[in-house]
This record gives structure tokens, sequence and C-alpha cells, in this order.
């Protein structure tokens, strides 16, 4: 560094600063590099400005709790559902306050704190309970009203509810398929060929639009099973959306797992199968789970396929019935359904409200997914240099 | 690779050590495998009853009107047994085309910034914000465009036609929103793509004297342009297969478009309105099905350029 710092005095006045490509260009470089900049920063604000604005807008309909008791409009489990909402609510709030106090403290005392964490979980099963046993009957209204096709004032109780439901019944479906599927491809297949054709298919399905998703599930659940509109036939369906990408992430925690663990394991007696269940699995599941609320996150966002497989409607007996065989819409389906069909004269509040609790969900998903995912690559680098 | 010597290893392979293990132990291995392959082959066999059925319920569809008139025929009116699909097929086009010169040419720039020309901090926070962007429901991008969007494509139109204007949900509308919607997308892959590139090659230009600008665009993009014409094709894929979000802006005329501005319609856009008045395994449902052919080859020439370019990637 020095001795080329005194072949040239130019470099050697810059040489505090120097980095790797400090050299400056000419000048038409330095402006198309401003220019470059200037674009990719307008886009991510605008990214980032609108998905502010679109919580913060909707967010006046979500926030407005009622002080006053909104009463029960007599429908079959829709106390439980208030004890729920309420529950996840404030255990939400509680979860993104306990971030912020730990990134605070991380901050000023360094490092990872495991006292911090055992507090917090209790802080926010605690503030989960106080919300749902206190707040059940005090929710804004917007959350737990039945939706209104022509009057102004409906809410979005029983599309949150079938919302949350579809990622239950999809997942059911996708966490044995895909984690199955990922786990005999990734350790017990035997024939290349069986591999390449599964991976093709996969591929095949990663990269079909979900529309024709919803084509299939119309054709085969609802007119050839004579199933009707059902969170059942939506449920497989998103649940086949998700395989390639449940299978994909999977399959590369799996190859990320040491291969010192599992040759241990087999030298010491253990069956392949017995080695994949108990050592590569829980070492994957990290990656795994951060997988399952990517999938999550897809099946809150979809709305083509539950048109043609679940349905537009929410009926008043049914809304928060458990039973799969019956129709329902989710919160996208709604936001799209108000805007085309719908004639409340609310509906742009209406939207604005459902697109809020729709981001806000997805916003959730993402932070999860991300925390998730980084918990096992830190694990996975851990090991990974204690067994070089 | 790794599975086979897996699974040839002594321990479960070779008969000695088969003897050793308890027979419970055996057949719960066995059950165990089982279920395994099962899962597996319930992939395949979605994959594959997707297929037929839909190519099935197309095949009808198509014997009934003929391939050449379901391509070409400019009218499509189910109430009159009209089946022209060359505007759906030409507005599904047209506007994911538009979507990739606008969103992912800057989507691809902003990727070349955030991994040659960002400060490190800032690359994070960039991944992040588009992860997000992009995980954002098309419907919300629909609604968003219904608001805002169409009022000020009304307005672009009377500058560009004055009277001949007729509003602003249409093509470019449509086009502009795919635009928006694929960006994310786009960039996320180029950036996976761009950061694939062996920092050796970076240190190796600077060494040599380029600026940052040089070994950007002399280096860096012209050693993983593959991945970034896969982030295209992806972006492409995605707008031209996109249902609700466009089926809300572009106005469901189902007719060629005159201008760039007037309404049209798309394939999923079809395939979602009529599907609810056709009657199943009428010509009016099975045409739909036959059109949905049209994105599935789409989808199927995505996935082996896609094989293509990538093995070249490995060799390059």
């Amino acid at each position: 560094m020095t001795a080329i710092a005194t072949e040239h005095p130019a470099v050697e006045a810059r040489s505090p600063r120097l980095r790797r490509g400090q050299r400056k260009g000419r000048l038409l470089e330095q402006v198309l590099g401003r220019v470059l900049a200037a674009l990719a920063i307008v886009i991510a604000s605008t990214y980032a400005g609108g998905l502010v604005y679109l919580v913060a807008r909707g967010g006046s309909r979500l926030v407005a709790f009622t002080t006053y008791a909104t009463p029960l409009s007599d429908i079959d489990g829709e106390d439980v559902m208030r004890f729920v909402l309420a529950a996840g609510m404030f255990a939400g709030l509680a979860w993104v306050g306990s971030l912020a106090v730990r990134g605070v403290l991380a901050r000023v005392r360094g490092g990872h704190q495991r006292n911090v964490d055992r507090v917090a979980r209790v802080v926010i099963g605690a503030a989960a309970l106080v919300g749902a046993l206190g707040f059940r009957d005090h929710l804004p209204r917007f959350l737990i009203g039945l939706p209104s096709e022509t009057r102004a004032g409906g809410g979005i109780g029983p599309e949150i509810f079938n919302t949350l439901y579809f990622a239950v019944l999809s997942t059911l479906v996708t966490l044995p398929v895909g984690v199955g599927a990922a786990l005999y491809m990734a350790r017990f297949a035997k024939q290349p060929r069986f591999v390449a054709t599964l991976r093709t298919a996969l591929d095949t399905l990663a990269s079909l639009p979900s529309i024709v998703y919803g084509l299939f599930g119309f054709l085969v659940f609802v007119v050839e099973m004579k199933l009707g509109y059902s969170l059942f036939a939506g449920a497989i369906v998103l649940a086949i959306l998700n395989l390639p990408l449940v299978v994909g992430i999977t399959e590369e925690s799996l190859r990320a797992v040491p291969r010192e663990l599992e040759e241990a394991s087999l030298a010491l007696g253990a069956t392949p199968v017995q080695t994949a269940l108990r050592i590569s699995v829980p070492y994957a599941w990290p990656g795994i789970l951060s997988a399952l609320v990517l999938s999550i996150g897809r099946v809150f966002a979809e709305s083509a396929p539950l048109i043609m497989t679940a349905g537009t409607t929410i009926s008043r007996g049914t809304a928060y019935s458990l039973d799969p065989f019956r129709g329902g819409e989710t919160l996208a389906v709604h936001l799209w359904y108000v805007n085309s069909s719908g004639l409340a004269p609310d509906r742009a509040d209406v939207s604005a409200g459902t697109a809020a609790a729709l981001v806000v969900l997805i916003l959730l998903t993402n932070v999860l997914a991300a925390r998730l995912g980084r918990f096992g690559g830190a694990a996975g680098t851990r090991l990974r240099r204690a067994t070089r | 690779m790794r599975a086979v010597e897996l699974a040839s290893a002594p321990v479960s392979g070779s008969p000695t050590g088969a003897r050793r293990h308890a027979p419970s132990r055996r057949t719960g291995d066995a059950v165990v495998r089982l279920l395994l392959v099962s899962c597996a082959a319930f992939v395949l066999v979605t994959t594959a009853a997707m297929l037929l059925f839909l190519g099935g319920a197309g095949l009808k569809g198509i014997r009934a009107v003929g391939l050449t008139s379901l391509i070409s025929g400019a009218l499509w009116k189910p109430e009159a047994d009209a089946y022209g699909g060359l505007p759906l097929i030409f507005g599904t086009f047209v506007s994911a085309a538009g979507a990739v010169v606008i969103g992912a040419i800057p989507a691809v720039l902003a990727a070349v910034w955030a991994t040659e020309f960002a400060p490190k901090a800032a690359r994070s926070l960039y991944r992040r914000i588009m992860e997000v962007a992009a995980a954002v429901p098309s419907v919300v991008y629909g609604w968003l465009a219904l608001v805002y969007l169409i009022p000020q494509m009304e307005k672009v139109a009377h500058v560009f036609l004055g009277d001949r204007a007729t509003g602003g949900e249409g093509l470019a509308t449509a086009a502009v929103l795919l635009g928006v919607m694929i960006a994310p997308t786009v960039l996320l892959l180029s950036l996976d793509a761009l950061a694939r590139v062996p920092s050796a090659l970076r240190d190796a230009s600077a060494a040599l004297g380029a600026s940052p600008w040089q070994t950007a665009m002399r280096v860096v993009v012209p050693h993983g342009w593959r991945g970034i014409i896969v982030a295209v094709f992806f972006g492409f894929a995605r707008a031209a297969g996109e249902t609700m979000a466009v089926q809300m802006v572009i106005g469901g005329a189902r007719k060629l478009p005159e201008t760039a501005f007037s309404p049209t319609t798309t394939i999923s856009t079809q395939i979602v309105m009529d599907m609810q008045n056709a009657q199943p395994g009428t010509t009016g449902s099975n045409v739909l099905f036959a059109m949905s052919m049209v994105l599935l080859v789409v989808a199927v020439t995505v996935v082996l350029c896609t094989r293509w370019l990538s093995r070249g990637m490995r060799t390059a």
C-alpha cells in the first residue's frame, strides 16, 4: 500500500478512503452512476412509501377501538373468534414492542440476551391474555362485523377467519407432503431419472400462473366431485400451489445439514430413516419453518384460484364454522369482490381497511420468515465452523 | 449424488447390517420410506393430473371451435358462440411485454446499483423493502391502480388521443400496473444473479484500474447476464399469468384494442369472468381451458429457457 502510494502521489492524497474501485472514473460515468442511484432510490422509496400509506390509510379503520361494547351478532363461534382476534392483536403488538426493546438493549449492552428473551415471552403471553379477557367485547366493529354488500358499515370478521383457516388447512397438506417429498429427493432417491422427473414437475408447477390452479381445482373438486365451492377445494389447490416453494427450500436446508453429523449418526448404528428423522429434519427445521411461513404468506395473498374454488360469498349461518366443505371468501378475494361487484357506499373505506389488514398480515409473515431463516442460517454457520 | 452414497451405506445395504436390526425397526423404516416415496409420487401424480385434466377439457374446446379460428378469430362473444381468441392472446402478450419494458428494465438497473454502488448498510434494507413489495397481494396492487392509476392514465390518454380517449381503463394502464407489480420480483432475482458473480472478478477489475462504473458494466453485468435474463423471463411469465389486478384495470372489452389506451382483455381475465357463467362441460367452458393452454405453453417455455440458461451458467 505505502509503496504504491509513494509512487502515485495522486492516490496518496485520497489514501485514507482508499477502497476497492476507488478510482472515480470520468465525469460521464459519475453522472450515470448518480442517475442510477437516483432511479434505484426513487423505486425503493415509492414502494416503501406506498406500503406505509396503505397501512396508515386503512389503519384508521382498523385501530379505532370502540370504548363501548360491540354487541354479539348471535353467530355461532363469534365469541371464540373475538377471543382469538383480541389475543392475536395484543400478542402481535407486544411482540413488535419487544423486538424494539430488544434492539435497543442489544445496542446498549451488546450481544444476545437470554433473559431478555424469557421476559419477552412472558410479556407477550400476558398481553395476549389481558387483551383477550379485557378487550374481546371492545374490538373495532370493522374487524368482527359481517361484510355487507349493499349497506355501509360492513366488516371483515369472517374474511379474517377464513384467511387464517385457509392457512391452517393448506399447511396441513403442504407440511407433510412437501417435507416428505424433499426428504425423499435429498436423501432416499436412488434413481436419478426419477429425481429429474420430479424436479421438472416441480419447476412446471412453480411457473404455472395461479389461475391455472384455479381452473384445475374448479374442474376436479367443484365439477367432477360435485363439492360445490368449498374451503376444502381451495385449501388443496393452495397446498399444491405452495408445494414447489416448500420442497425447494426444505431440500436446500436439508443439503446444508453437515455431513459429519449424519455420518456420526449412521456410524452409531442408526438406520438412514432414523438419521433423517432425528438428525437431518431437526437440524433443517428453521429453514422448513420459514418455508412454511412464506407459503402462508402466499395463501394470504392469493385470490384468483380461490374465487374459482371457494367462491366469493359469506353466509351468515356458517360464517365462523370449522366445516371445511362450506364456501367462503378470504381478505384478498373480498378486496376484489367489493371493488368489482360490491354496491356498498363506503366501499373505498372498506377496501382501504381490508388492504391494510392484508398488508399487515403479509408484513408479519415476512418478518417471521426472515427471523426463522436467519436463526437457521446462524446455527448452520456455527455448526459448520465447529465441524470443519 | 449424496443420497445414493447414504442409501448404499453398509448400515442399511448389506445383509449383515440388516440382520442386526430388530424386526420392528425394519418395518418402521420401510413404512417411513414408503410414506416418503408416496409424497414424491403425489407431486408427480398431481402435476400429471393437472396437465391431463386441463389438456382433456382444452382439447374438447379446440375440437369444437377449431384451432385456427380459436387463435386467429377477432371476436370473443360466448353469448353468440363466437370464440375468437386473438384479442385475449394479444392483450396478454402485449400487456406483459409492456410490463417488461416499464418494470423490468428499471428493476435491473436498480439491482446493479444495489449490488455494485450502494453502501453496505443500504443493501440489506433495499432487499427487505423489495421482498415485502414482492409479497404484497396482487389484488392490493389492483385496488391501488383502480383508485390512483386510472385517473392519471385518463389524463395521459387525453394528452395523446384528445377526444378519442375513452377513459383510464385499458391496455396501457394494465401494462403500467403489471410493470409495477413485476419490478420487485425481477429486482430480487437480478440481485441474486449479480451477487453470484465472484468478487474476485471485481477485485481483479479494480486492480487493473477500472472505475466502479467500468467494473459494473463491463465485468459484473456481462458475467451475470444469464441470471438477469432468467429474472426478466420470470417477470414476463408472472405478468402474463396475472389475473385479478389486470381484470380490475383493463376494462374487459372483448375485442382488439384500437389504441394503446383502449380497453381490451387478457386470457386470465376472460377465464375468471366467463367461468362463473359458463355451464361446466359445454363449449363455453372448454374453450376457456383451451385458452389456459396458452398460459401453460408460456410457463413451460420459461422453465425450458431457464434450464438452458442455467446449464450455460454452470459451465461458464
